[in-house]
């Protein structure tokens, strides 16, 4: 068919230079380039991007990062943050090879070991523990090593560990603080193991514990996927209800859109968290009613932008352009009018995260929201405020938690409409 | 319908619904659109010329709507057709191309999204490779080279993305294309661009193009014949030649005075006098004879026919025509005025 090509020489304009440039490096590279025209905003996104990223692998596997069990008592109540726990420990001649309370078992014919303990300290019942512990799990055996200290009490701590230097005891639990003050007297004695005796965990708690010795750590970092769950789930179920009923009723018009925008104006003319809190009461409290809840919420958010956006673009030349070249109704709908539509979606669906979570959080505060089991970061909040006299950790770090994870969205989200969608500023 | 005329429109009459009752922005008309002929439909702006255009492709949503009319476009009348068969038809054998290249290509498309598009959605069976390939020959004809088709609307230029708009109505060899004011909002030089390329397109794959614009001297230069349009109705319609050559209707006249011309010595330029009339109220009678130089008695009071004057040339005046309280002698010196 060319029968005549007309040449078209590259004449670049002016100030065309960086677009070529631009054209011939990889995304990644153009995503940098950004920072120069988009300046404080890129930051933004970038620092935001980067924290909901970390965010979300937390949430992903807080396993791998959370150093206890969220939902179990691993250490004294109340213990601040970086407090060391005072356990009990076996000390040991140091020329002793025992490294652990259960190398100290011997043979069933053999005589008990025996152990030294200062009277009137908890170290006794937790050794009892410890040895019963290990007893039921060496029983079946086949070398049949029994454990069974001989438990001998001492009125003070020098002559529980005299006992020890002096042959008489085999083995000491005091008090790590204890044996510490006085380690320098005793240079023939060492630490061996920690006897947990069943109740705490060895080892330091960061952020402390909580009123009944849960880690506030590892709560936190369990919250962080209930956080998200609810953030994202609640936010995708509205944009799914939202952005079709919001292209249907602009693109159609009518009845339809009148009844539905009263319908969606006098839901977001409710206060927010009343809404919530009068759905969640009905529905009862669980993860799942929560999600609805907030849902509902925020389907008007979605409904009013896009019908907006549809308005505007359906009325565009392009629109009837696509028309003209004989682009029926739903291919308009679908190939002309979403694309144009969703990407204010796209933008403000991560404020939207930030806003559900804190709705979330701000319900199972209430006590409105999950089961007071489960490691949520607003059941941590109202239970903090209870103590936030005497236990400031309780209430602080999940407080700071959701502060976080809200800034993160609420970073990227207005980021990415600064400079994607400046008109939308002004909402 | 003779074999030589590809559009005829019949007593077509679209009106716009407002608050103060029906606008009629095209009234009655009829006018015959001939197979590979260039017609240049000109007009005042709001006398109802994009209305005809987009009337020829029932493009109209609502308020406006084809009250009465036929559309006999290749045999067919277009008017009978369920809604739902219209999208065959447009794209494939009546092509758009629209005022503002700036708007009127989607912004998240790529120009190749554009073109393929248009092939697929009439031909489905087509592969995307094949579409690709037509694409490519397409523009390249148009004279835009084949690398730019990934390229987006923003990245280019006014006459190139009005290029792509031909292009898009060309992509299905089209039998008409109706030009909408294609050059308005471009510059004059690329302005005589497009129009030379028209004119070559048109030889080329025997196009029929109706140019509607408000610029005379758009259609000077390109069309073969003049449909001069005035308050909803055509005033006057014949061969380019014969329109600016010797212009019947004393509102074409006036037009073809008041276009600036570089011979032109006197001081001032013709000024026409009054206001288009309100198309919720045109003045009964001739609607042009509240600012006609020439206005009689009868003008006010009755409508004048649409009729030839000299063979293929025809105008609405009643200056040509005969009615009560005229001789032949006034109507000789009217002719050399």
């Amino acid at each position: 068919m060319p029968k005549n090509p007309v040449e078209t020489p590259e004449i670049l304009p002016e100030g065309a230079s960086w677009e070529v440039e631009l054209n011939r490096v990889g995304f990644v590279r153009r995503l940098l380039m950004a920072r120069r025209w988009y300046g404080a905003d890129w930051w933004f996104v970038a620092i935001g991007g980067v924290a909901v990223v970390a965010f979300i692998i937390v949430a992903l596997f807080p396993g791998l990062f959370a150093p206890y069990s969220p939902f179990v008592q691993v250490g004294p109540p109340f213990l601040a943050p970086e407090a060391h726990v005072d356990m009990p420990v076996l000390i040991v001649p140091k020329k002793s090879s025992v490294k652990s309370l259960q190398d100290l078992a011997v043979p069933p014919d053999a005589n008990r070991p025996q152990i030294s303990v200062v009277e009137g300290y908890p170290t006794a019942g937790a050794l009892n523990t410890e040895s019963q512990k290990i007893d039921e799990q060496i029983k079946d055996e086949p070398r049949g090593l029994r454990l069974r200290p001989v438990i001998d009490r001492y009125p003070s701590l020098q002559e529980t560990l005299h006992a020890v230097v002096d042959g008489q005891d085999n083995a000491s639990v005091v008090q790590e603080s204890q044996f510490k003050s006085v380690a320098a007297s005793f240079p023939s004695l060492r630490e061996a193991a920690p006897i947990q005796g069943g109740a705490f965990s060895a080892g330091g708690f960061i952020l402390g514990t909580n009123d009944i010795g849960q880690d506030v750590l590892s709560r936190l970092l369990w919250g962080t996927r209930i956080a998200l769950t609810i953030g994202f789930s609640s936010s995708i179920v509205s944009l799914l209800v939202g952005v079709p009923l919001g292209l249907l009723a602009g693109f159609g018009g009518g009845l339809f859109d009148r009844l539905l925008s009263l319908l969606m104006d006098s839901l977001y003319a409710f206060p927010g968290l009343i809404l919530a809190i009068a759905i969640t009461a009905v529905l009862g409290p669980s993860m799942l009613n929560i999600i609805v809840a907030i849902s509902v919420l925020y389907v008007p958010t979605y409904y009013r932008i896009v019908r907006g956006q549809t308005l505007s673009v359906k009325e565009e030349v392009y629109v009837e352009a696509a028309r003209s070249i004989g682009a029926r109704r739903l291919e308009i709908l679908s190939q002309y009018v979403f694309p144009n539509v969703i990407q204010s979606v796209a933008i403000i669906f991560s404020v939207n995260v930030a806003d559900a979570i804190l709705t979330g959080a701000g319900l199972s505060f209430l006590g409105l929201g999950l089961p007071p089991t489960m490691a949520d970061w607003g059941i941590d909040l109202a239970r903090g405020q209870t103590f936030i006299q005497t236990a400031w950790w309780m209430i602080t770090f999940p407080g700071l938690a959701i502060l976080m994870v809200v800034l993160a969205f609420t970073l990227m989200g207005e980021g990415l409409m600064e400079i994607y969608n400046p008109k939308l500023r002004e909402r | 319908m003779p074999e030589d005329i590809l559009y005829s429109i019949r007593n077509l009459t679209v009106e716009y619904g407002t608050r103060a009752g029906p606008v009629r922005a095209v009234d009655n008309l009829s006018l015959d659109i001939r197979r590979g002929e260039i017609l240049g439909l000109v007009g005042e702006s709001g006398c109802g010329k994009s209305t005809i255009g987009k009337a020829l492709m029932r493009l109209h949503e609502v308020p406006a709507r084809i009250t009465a009319g036929e559309l006999w476009f290749d045999g067919r009348n277009l008017m009978e057709l369920p809604a739902g068969k219209m999208p065959e038809i447009r794209g494939a054998e009546i092509g758009m191309v629209f005022q503002d290249p700036m708007t009127s290509l989607d912004p998240v498309e790529s120009i190749l999204d554009h073109l393929t598009e248009t092939v697929l959605t009439h031909e489905p069976k087509t592969s995307g490779a094949a579409a690709k390939k037509r694409a490519e020959e397409l523009v390249e004809r148009l004279g835009i080279r084949r690398e730019r088709l990934k390229e987006y609307p923003h990245q280019m230029s006014g006459g190139m993305r009005q290029r792509v708009m031909i292009s898009l109505a060309l992509a299905l060899r089209a039998k008409l294309v109706i030009a909408d004011e294609p050059t308005t909002s471009l510059d004059v030089i690329v302005e005589a661009k497009i129009l030379d390329l028209l004119k070559e397109l048109q030889k080329e794959f025997n196009l029929t193009i109706l140019l509607i614009t408000h610029n005379i001297g758009v259609v000077a230069e390109v069309a073969d014949r003049v449909a001069v349009m005035y308050a909803a109705r055509l005033a006057e319609v014949g061969t380019a030649e014969e329109v600016f050559a010797n212009p019947k209707h004393p509102y074409t006249q006036g037009l073809l005075k008041s276009v600036p011309n570089i011979e032109l010595n006197s001081a001032e330029l013709y000024k026409m006098g009054g206001q288009p009339p309100s198309l919720l109220h045109p003045p009964k009678g001739c609607r042009f004879h509240p600012r006609c130089p020439l206005v009689m008695d009868i003008c006010s009071k009755e409508e004048p026919e649409f009729e030839p004057v000299i063979g293929d040339h025809l105008a609405s005046c009643w200056l040509y025509q005969e009615h009560e309280g005229r001789g032949s002698s006034e109507r000789h010196e009217v002719h050399n005025a």
